[in-house]
């Protein structure tokens, strides 16, 4: 871990959104240091992905704000995201450019230097196991593939913040444990990992923190440890989440499929 | 399990039970598209459906009238006898009915069969595959088959009504034009798993809707070129003629004509026979595509699809040179990479997308048809009958020569409302890529406008350019309306990107379905009066000048102050007020 390791790197503080009445996000408070992957929980619904779309400049909260990387996400958008890669849920992606161009495209939006940006992109094209496809279309490739393309454009610029939401579906075994690896290798060079999963097993083993919202509100944060001592004496992430988040609703399903 | 033992296990009292539940399902979702439409979507609806039936009431009419009219003695005397080009009318229909049919058959199948989506869902199902196919095809036929009778009927029932034909003419016309859209769609579900197998799906629906878009805009457009005022009586008898020529002895087609021309006429033995070989054709030609259809279609072999080109190899590491050419370095330095990317990104998109291809050549199209008209007109005012004063034909005169600007702006604003107006719509779900990269609004805006300013310029110059030395129009004035085009194209792109920033919308499939209420009309329409007042602001001046006798050039220095400052403010004012919506984009 080098020395950016006790730097918050993203940080919200009293985080609102609301869409009329609703209220999808309400009063987030955490922060994200270098180093740390921070899985990001909740059931369907709760607020994720509104909170991760704040984060990435995507959506303008109600009220609170979001610093990434110190730089206040409203007040200074262009600061926050030079430093920010970011990973959608569904990897929408302009279907008629290629792979490469795609990368190209995404290196100037950053404007990295032109020789750079071709050198780091055939590095991701080769560990992304891209090359051969990277000069097709997009709209030919797998939902994996494109995921994998998403990754390596969020890549491309060696951010300091990483936020990736749901960054595993539809990736095959292999591709999975690539991302899982390159996480972690990104987090220890010091840059912060925020991203968001269901797959419960991942968050137990690859974070290092984890914060479950529910409902809009953030119920838990903390390390596995620390969110062991909040239960009530479950041991599994699994047990802790459905503890915290109410899991009646699944007692019913049973009971039904029964 | 067999391919047979499936397509076997069809009962056949369940068949076409499952046919009208899968039928009854396509029902539903247009009712309830209908249902949940807003309230000017379902007022639109049906006042589309009272102007159809409208449109068939009057079909009908005119079509009785002209067919009576082609067989007045004075119609005879012109073109000679019709008896032959009557008898050839329902050969003609029927046969560019199931051309028709055919064609957009072919379409909505390609869509039904491969890119809906839902054919694993009902495959997957316990629903015998012949009732998904049969429902497809009908799915196929049956809007072709209304669309197509909206035009075919009027004409077939006012020759009818014309000839005096007997009433079993009037069902058995609608009994051929729906066993012929039958054997149509079964050939066109046959034809699209051909095409299949050799060319993506999604390759082929995009060829097909630019090839659609290109002919039909051409063909509506074509009608400005012909001069209908030196048709001949010869001219009019060849295209009669060539007509006649699709009544031949051995098509199938001419013997469902025949066959319904000998009924109307009472003429029993020829029209029954003509008419049961046909019936009995379509009937076994719609059988057998169902049959090879469905078999193809579950044994996978139109999804095996069989390359035509050889894969490129994979690329080995790439180098891309520095650009050291002079204006490479200039454009470098002027340029910040991220706009150049945008630039880049786009034009790429746009060719590549051939959906999107398809708006942009039509105003090319357009250009070319009214460039072909000025040129034929020579570039004089009409002479009318010699009594307008002399003043007004001088600025009549001077008007012309800037005529080809007229066009040329024409030509230009066209493409600049779609290429200004979409700007940000174009990105669709892939927004996210651009809003959350570190570019500003203002570079954002900056790109946008290039993107459709640089297009719209090269198109518009070229033009203007070609009319001009065509029209051998004086150096100075080619430069003068070079700078107004410039100008002016720069005013309706600002201030058409301004509107697209007010309207846009990202949540689209089809690029041709971008364009979203009524933000994007009110664009075009205020870009088009701009035009108006840009151009009289810019030639107003001059045409003053030269009518009270005063230098042109005087004029045109006027009107190039006036003009150009109104277009540098449409250019930059617009954009300027909406810049800050720019950063509040797809938030919606």
């Amino acid at each position: 871990m080098n020395s950016t390791g006790n730097t918050p790197l993203i940080q919200t503080q009293n985080l609102v959104k609301r869409y009329g009445d609703k209220v999808a996000v309400n009063d987030v408070s955490f922060e994200v240091r270098g180093g740390e992957i921070f899985g990001f929980l909740g059931p369907n619904g709760a607020g994720k992905t509104t909170t991760i779309k704040m984060i990435v400049g995507l959506l303008q909260p109600t009220s609170g704000n979001v610093r990434v990387a110190g730089y206040d996400v409203q007040t200074q958008p262009l600061q926050a995201k030079t430093a920010c890669g970011y990973v959608p849920d569904t990897p929408n992606l302009y279907p008629k450019l290629s792979g490469r161009e795609l990368l190209r495209f995404v290196g100037d939006l950053y404007e990295m230097d032109r020789q750079q940006n071709e050198r780091r992109m055939e590095e991701l094209l080769r560990l992304f196991d891209l090359e051969e496809a990277g000069d097709d279309t997009i709209d030919s490739y797998s939902h994996g593939m494109q995921q994998k393309t998403a990754l390596a454009a969020a890549l491309v610029h060696d951010p300091k913040v990483l936020v990736l939401d749901e960054p595993t579906v539809g990736l095959d075994p292999r591709s999975a444990r690539l991302i899982k690896d390159m996480l972690r290798q990104i987090a220890n060079r010091g840059a912060a990992v925020f991203l968001s999963t269901h797959i419960l097993e991942i968050a137990e083993r690859m974070c290092d923190r984890i914060g479950i919202i529910n409902k809009g509100e953030l119920i838990a944060v903390g390390s596995m440890d620390e969110l062991r001592s909040i239960g009530k004496g479950e041991t599994s992430l699994e047990d802790i989440f459905l503890s915290l988040t109410g899991g009646a609703e699944y007692a019913e399903i049973t009971e039904v499929l029964r | 399990m067999s391919i047979d033992s499936l397509t076997g296990v069809q009962p056949g009292s369940n068949l076409w039970r499952y046919v009208s539940k899968l039928l009854r399902l396509r029902w539903v979702i247009l009712i309830s598209g209908f249902r949940r439409a807003k309230l000017r979507g379902k007022i639109g609806t049906l006042v589309l459906l009272l102007l159809a039936l409208g449109g068939l009431a009057f079909a009908f009419w005119l079509s009785w009238l002209l067919l009576d009219f082609l067989r007045s003695p004075q119609i005879a005397e012109f073109i000679g006898d019709t008896t032959y080009l009557l008898y050839s009318v329902p050969v003609v229909v029927v046969t560019v009915a199931f051309i028709g049919i055919l064609m957009t058959g072919f379409g909505v199948l390609l869509q039904a069969l491969y890119l809906a989506g839902d054919m694993e869902f009902l495959l997957s199902a316990p629903i015998p595959i012949r009732a998904v196919f049969i429902s497809k095809q009908l799915q196929a036929i049956l809007p072709n088959f209304l669309l197509i009778s909206l035009f075919a009927l009027p004409v077939l029932f006012g020759l009818g009504a014309a000839q005096g034909y007997n009433l079993l003419y009037y069902p058995l016309v609608i009994i051929e034009l729906a066993l012929l859209a039958m054997a149509a769609a079964g050939l066109a579900s046959l034809l699209v798993m051909a095409v299949v197998r050799i060319f993506p799906a999604r390759r082929v629906a995009e060829v097909l809707g630019f090839l659609v878009a290109i002919v039909s805009f051409t063909c509506s457009q074509s009608g400005q070129l012909v001069n209908y005022a030196d048709v001949s009586g010869e001219q009019a008898m060849q295209a009669f003629t060539q007509l006649e020529r699709i009544n031949t002895p051995w098509s199938p087609l001419a013997w469902a004509g025949r066959g319904l021309t000998a009924i109307g006429e009472s003429q029993w033995l020829t029209g029954v026979g003509l008419l049961a070989v046909t019936m009995g054709l379509t009937l076994g030609i719609f059988s057998l595509s169902l049959v090879f259809a469905e078999r193809l279609y579950y044994s996978g072999w139109a999804r095996v699809q069989v390359s035509i080109r050889p894969k490129k190899p994979a690329r080995a590491s790439r180098r891309v040179e520095a650009h050291n050419s002079g204006l490479a370095v200039v454009v470098n330095r002027l340029v910040p990479a991220a706009v150049r990317g945008i630039l880049v990104k786009d034009f790429m998109v746009l060719r590549r997308d051939l959906r999107s291809m398809s708006q942009l050549v039509t105003p090319l199209i357009l250009g070319v048809v009214y460039a072909f008209m000025l040129l034929r007109s020579g570039g004089e005012p009409p002479a009318g009958r010699g009594e307008a004063p002399p003043v007004f034909m001088e600025v009549l005169g001077n008007l012309m020569v800037y005529a080809n600007v007229g066009i040329a702006l024409f030509v230009s604003w066209s493409l600049v409302s779609r290429l200004a107006g979409m700007g940000f719509s174009q990105e669709g779900k892939s927004y996210w890529i651009l809003k959350t990269s570190p570019v500003s609004q203002v570079k954002l805006l900056g790109a946008k406008f290039l993107v459709a300013y640089l297009p719209t310029l090269v198109l518009g110059w070229g033009f203007l350019v070609i009319i001009s030395l065509v029209q051998t129009t004086s150096f100075g004035t080619l430069i003068y309306s070079l700078a107004v085009v410039a100008l002016t194209i720069a005013g309706t792109a600002g201030l058409n990107l301004a509107f697209g920033v007010l309207g846009a919308n990202f949540d689209w499939e089809d690029p041709r379905k971008i364009s979203q209420g009524s933000v994007g009309c009110l664009g075009a329409l205020a870009s088009f009066l701009f035009l108006i007042i840009s151009l009289a602001l810019f030639f107003g001046p001059a045409l003053l000048v030269s009518a009270f006798g005063g230098p042109q050039f005087v004029g045109q220095i006027i009107g190039m102050l006036l003009g150009g400052a109104v277009c540098a403010a449409g250019a930059i004012i617009p954009l300027w007020l909406v810049r800050k919506r720019v950063a509040l984009l797809a938030e919606e």
